[in-house]
């Protein structure tokens, strides 16, 4: 009886149920604060049902008329956005190995960080007085964020490949150049393209709110039937956006399964 | 002669595949630009004005920043009832998408391709949305997140839940336990650790989502952005946008300490 009682562990408060009680009072703080009361949160099933009722029926002519032509708007900023990131990535992912380039590379990550930390939205609040309102602006800014993440992967992507084929382009008299046309952009454009198809999928989202600051898009189009309380022409906005997106994330898996077999 | 037969043939090119790939994203590339506008011309018209604007946005308006400290405490306190909120509910959607854990194909099914729909709009429009089913302010933002939270933990932490030693919750039923007890039991603590990890991380991308909600009026220093970009006080936009890359910034780095930790 005694030697089970030393063999178990002390009862007391633990480490875990510290942080459980911590996490749960600044939990309650900060929804004191918001006003978020319990009898808010048991009235909000039924006040979402009452909402999601005035959502049906979508009206789909207006989904034709207007979301369509908005929501092609945004694939096509997206698109623009990922190919500009693409075009100013490859050099920089390149730049940006340590493997490759030792003193430059740590530059070229500090870069990549900062352009990372901003989101597309803040970006596009300057974007849009310097280039106008409209699209364009919405794909600079989705460019220039990309650009962070996508030389950040790339990056990686470089300093994990064989080494090999690039001392054999050297060692048989090649350039630098040649070794980078030769030995490393073969080895590391299949999973870079991947990068940057998987970043296209995120972008559609992303270009999809900007039109929340008039850098066109579906997102203006939402905003506007929200604000006027049409929300069967909300409806269509929310269910052409949802089919778009799978189709689109349906069709980018599969290209990207097949170059990273 | 016998060089060329020594040396491995060169791999064949399938040069249908690269030139219609070619071909397919430059057309797509050109459609996008004349459908964006998309012309350097203007860029270059434009260029003056706008950098009169980003001059003018140097230095930000410190003295303005007191007036930031109680809206970007509540982007932080949406973010964290968004976080917890989002982290509970999570629970119970991830065991449920989970294929080794799930009580029924169907519930999986079910949970998976709702959730898979549901990731699909980002999180500014649920923002919208709840702002407009629960009215302006910061209890929609923290709504948006919740929902942005579940999609999130619950994708991440069902992997890991499919990815656990089953020998443990199989003993647990052998012994008679019920469902839940091998969930209590067998299960969630083998996959504790990802989930507090997935948990931060959550939150690290919700305090960087709710610097932006208020932009469509769900509360917190976006909103303070949105009416301050609108009459072009650049100085001030600049200080807002400042101060959230710090926050972010700060956040995410203690996040990531404690993250690595964990691992």
């Amino acid at each position: 009886m005694s030697t089970k009682a030393a063999l178990r562990p002390p009862p007391g408060v633990g480490w875990a149920t510290q942080v459980t009680l911590g996490v749960a009072i600044v939990f309650l703080l900060c929804a004191w604060a918001i006003d978020l009361t319990p009898g808010a949160l048991a009235n909000l099933p039924q006040q979402m049902v009452t909402v999601l009722g005035f959502f049906y029926p979508a009206d789909m002519s207006y989904g034709a008329s207007r979301v369509l032509p908005a929501l092609i708007e945004s694939i096509q900023i997206a698109w623009i956005g990922t190919i500009i990131a693409a075009l100013l990535s490859l050099p920089l992912a390149l730049l940006g190995a340590r493997t490759l380039f030792p003193r430059i590379a740590r530059l070229v990550k500090l870069i990549s960080a900062t352009a990372r930390a901003f989101p597309e939205i803040l970006l596009a609040i300057y974007f849009v007085p310097i280039v106008g309102l409209g699209p364009f602006a919405g794909a600079l800014a989705i460019g220039i964020s990309s650009v962070g993440m996508l030389t950040k992967l790339g990056a990686e992507v470089v300093e994990s490949i064989d080494m090999g084929p690039v001392e054999a382009v050297q060692a048989a008299g090649g350039s630098r150049l040649l070794a980078l046309r030769y030995a490393v952009v073969p080895q590391v454009l299949p999973e870079i393209v991947a990068h940057w198809l998987f970043r296209f999928e995120l972008n559609i989202r992303a270009s999809a709110v900007l039109g929340v600051v008039g850098a066109g898009g579906v997102g203006g189009v939402l905003l506007n039937t929200l604000r006027y309380r049409h929300f069967e022409k909300a409806a269509a906005v929310l269910l052409l956006t949802i089919l778009v997106v799978l189709i689109i994330d349906v069709a980018s898996g599969a290209i990207r399964r097949r170059l990273l077999r | 002669m016998n060089d060329s037969a020594m040396r491995p043939l060169r791999p064949a090119r399938n040069w249908a595949l690269i030139l219609g790939t070619l071909l397919g994203v430059t057309m797509m590339t050109v459609w996008s630009a004349r459908g964006i506008g998309f012309s350097l011309t203007e860029l270059a018209c434009n260029l003056p004005g706008g950098s009169r604007l980003l001059v003018e946005s140097w230095p930000p308006e410190f003295s303005y920043f007191p007036r930031l400290l109680a809206p970007l405490l509540e982007t932080l306190q949406i973010a964290v009832v968004g976080t917890v909120i989002g982290g509970i509910l999570a629970v119970p959607v991830a065991v449920l998408a989970a294929r080794n854990l799930t009580p029924g194909v169907l519930v999986w099914f079910l949970d998976r391709n709702v959730m898979n729909v549901l990731r699909t709009l980002p999180d500014l429009f649920w923002a919208m949305l709840f702002a407009a089913a629960v009215g302006f302010g910061p209890v929609a933002g923290a709504l948006a997140l919740t929902v942005f939270t579940i999609a999130v933990i619950s994708k991440l932490w069902s992997e890991s839940l499919e990815a656990i030693d089953m020998g443990v919750p199989e003993a647990v039923r052998a012994a008679g336990g019920s469902w839940l007890a091998m969930l209590q039991f067998g299960a969630i603590p083998q996959a504790l650790p990802h989930y507090v990890s997935y948990a931060l991380y959550a939150f690290e991308l919700n305090v960087r989502a709710s610097m932006i909600l208020g932009l469509v009026g769900a509360g917190g220093i976006g909103m303070v952005l949105e009416t301050q970009r609108s009459t072009f006080e650049y100085p001030r936009v600049t200080l807002i946008v400042l101060s959230v890359l710090v926050i972010v910034l700060v956040i995410e780095q203690i996040s990531e300490a404690i993250r690595r930790r964990l691992a």
